[in-house]
């Protein structure tokens, strides 16, 4: 073994399990006829009693009993912390699951009180015509599309009858203001695209989208007007 | 002798994870004082240790899945832990070394002299003690870690290398190095007093 060599494996050749008893005894050879390294190992066997010394000292310290404490504080407010949390979460998903089946409860209930007040007295929404049978007029188809989207969806068309105000009607051809002395607003739920059989622009794009519509219905039971409300 | 199967580190991780405070505390009385000593000799501050300590097993309470126990035992793990808290106070506070410090009750650094017969034998040995800290924890970091590891915990180079998350041969040569270094240091320190003495 040469200096260098005794100089980086050398001096621990003892403690180091990675290498041979081959390099361990070449080793003692080597200090035992260099001076210089077994002077060198004597300094470094000089500096490890110091340091074995010196970790005596702290051999048995120990962490102050406060960290335990503030760890085990820590601990509890933590876990307490993380149950309240998970409660919190179950209850606020349960509230909200409450939430939604009493509002389709509500919903559905709703619902079959319109469709039973439709179906009971469909005359208070719709008047029938009094004396169109023998007249055809051009309001014919309009009134027909109209009517065949409310009965089409009988069970989700709203029927409501719109407020009472006539203010943003627009006049369908052939209808005059003067005719609407008598005439009631029937609010109807429609696709779009049906406002194009009053004779009204309708974008292409957007004909399939449900609106609600006011029709103003005259006497005749024939629409005179149609507003968008708002 | 083999530890029972409900006192195995994984066992207590497990029950610490579900709330069990009783089990989290025996994991720690088990490793706080590795963990302690490891942080004290490599920052030589004993606020710094207590800081390290506590902040792996708030890692541990916090997060125990981070711990795998087909890795190695929980022991390595909060080693690593204690480790990068360690290199990360150093790269902090590079320059904050206090030579002495106090305990909590006055006293001095927590160096306890067993066999100091006569009060100049127990300062000798005292002074020589702190010029042992000093030249440690002047060494850089990464030959301290290797001495601190192999010299002071008395580890295996496997167990350091494996610590300290490098290969065998280079925490030879870093053990080399800081021994070199460490040894440099010594003798200059005792040769100080020497000289003042002979000036004098």
């Amino acid at each position: 073994m040469k200096c260098e060599e005794f100089v980086a494996i050398g001096l621990d050749a003892g403690r180091d399990a990675s290498l041979g008893e081959v390099v361990r005894v070449a080793a003692r050879e080597h200090a035992s006829t260099c001076s210089r390294c077994a002077a060198l190992q004597d300094s470094w066997q000089a500096a490890g009693a110091e340091l074995r010394a010196f970790a005596e000292d702290t051999a048995m310290a120990e962490t102050p009993a406060r960290v335990e404490m503030r760890l085990r504080q820590e601990f509890r407010t933590q876990h307490v912390t993380l149950k309240v949390r998970r409660a919190a979460v179950v209850t606020a998903w349960a509230l909200a699951a409450a939430a939604v089946l009493i509002g389709a409860v509500s919903w559905r209930n709703w619902q079959k009180e319109e469709t039973a007040n439709h179906l009971t007295s469909p005359q208070s929404a719709v008047k029938p015509p009094a004396n169109n049978s023998n007249v055809m007029t051009n309001h014919e188809r309009p009134a027909q599309s109209a009517a065949a989207v409310r009965q089409s969806d009988a069970a989700e068309a709203e029927t409501l009858m719109a407020d009472n105000e006539m203010s943003g009607f627009t006049f369908l051809p052939g209808a005059f203001a003067a005719d609407t002395g008598d005439a009631e607003i029937l609010r109807v739920r429609m696709q779009r695209g049906a406002l194009g059989a009053f004779g009204l622009p309708v974008s292409e794009e957007r004909a399939s989208d449900w609106i609600q519509v006011d029709l103003l219905v005259g006497n005749d039971g024939l629409p005179e007007a149609v507003r968008l409300p708002r | 002798m083999r530890i029972a199967e409900q006192d195995r580190d994984d066992v207590l991780l497990r029950r610490a994870a579900k709330g069990d405070e009783e089990a989290f505390t025996i994991l720690y009385r088990r490793h706080q004082a590795a963990m302690y000593r490891f942080a004290l000799r490599m920052t030589g501050n004993t606020w710094a240790a207590e800081e390290i300590v506590q902040d792996v097993f708030m890692t541990l309470m916090r997060d125990p899945k981070k711990y795998d126990a087909t890795r190695g035992a929980l022991g390595a793990f909060l080693y690593g832990v204690a480790r990068n808290r360690v290199m990360k106070h150093l790269e902090r506070l590079p320059r904050e070394i206090p030579l002495e410090e106090k305990n909590e009750d006055g006293t001095g650094s927590g160096i306890v002299l067993q066999d100091a017969s006569t009060p100049a034998m127990w300062v000798e040995k005292r002074e020589r003690k702190l010029q042992v800290r000093a030249a440690v924890l002047e060494l850089p970091v990464e030959f301290r870690e290797a001495v601190v590891l192999c010299e002071l915990e008395e580890m295996s180079y496997e167990e350091a290398a494996q610590m300290a998350g490098c290969p065998i041969g280079t925490i030879r040569s870093r053990l080399h190095r800081g021994r070199a270094l460490l040894m440099a240091k010594l003798e200059m320190l005792r040769g100080v007093p020497r000289r003042a003495s002979v000036a004098r």
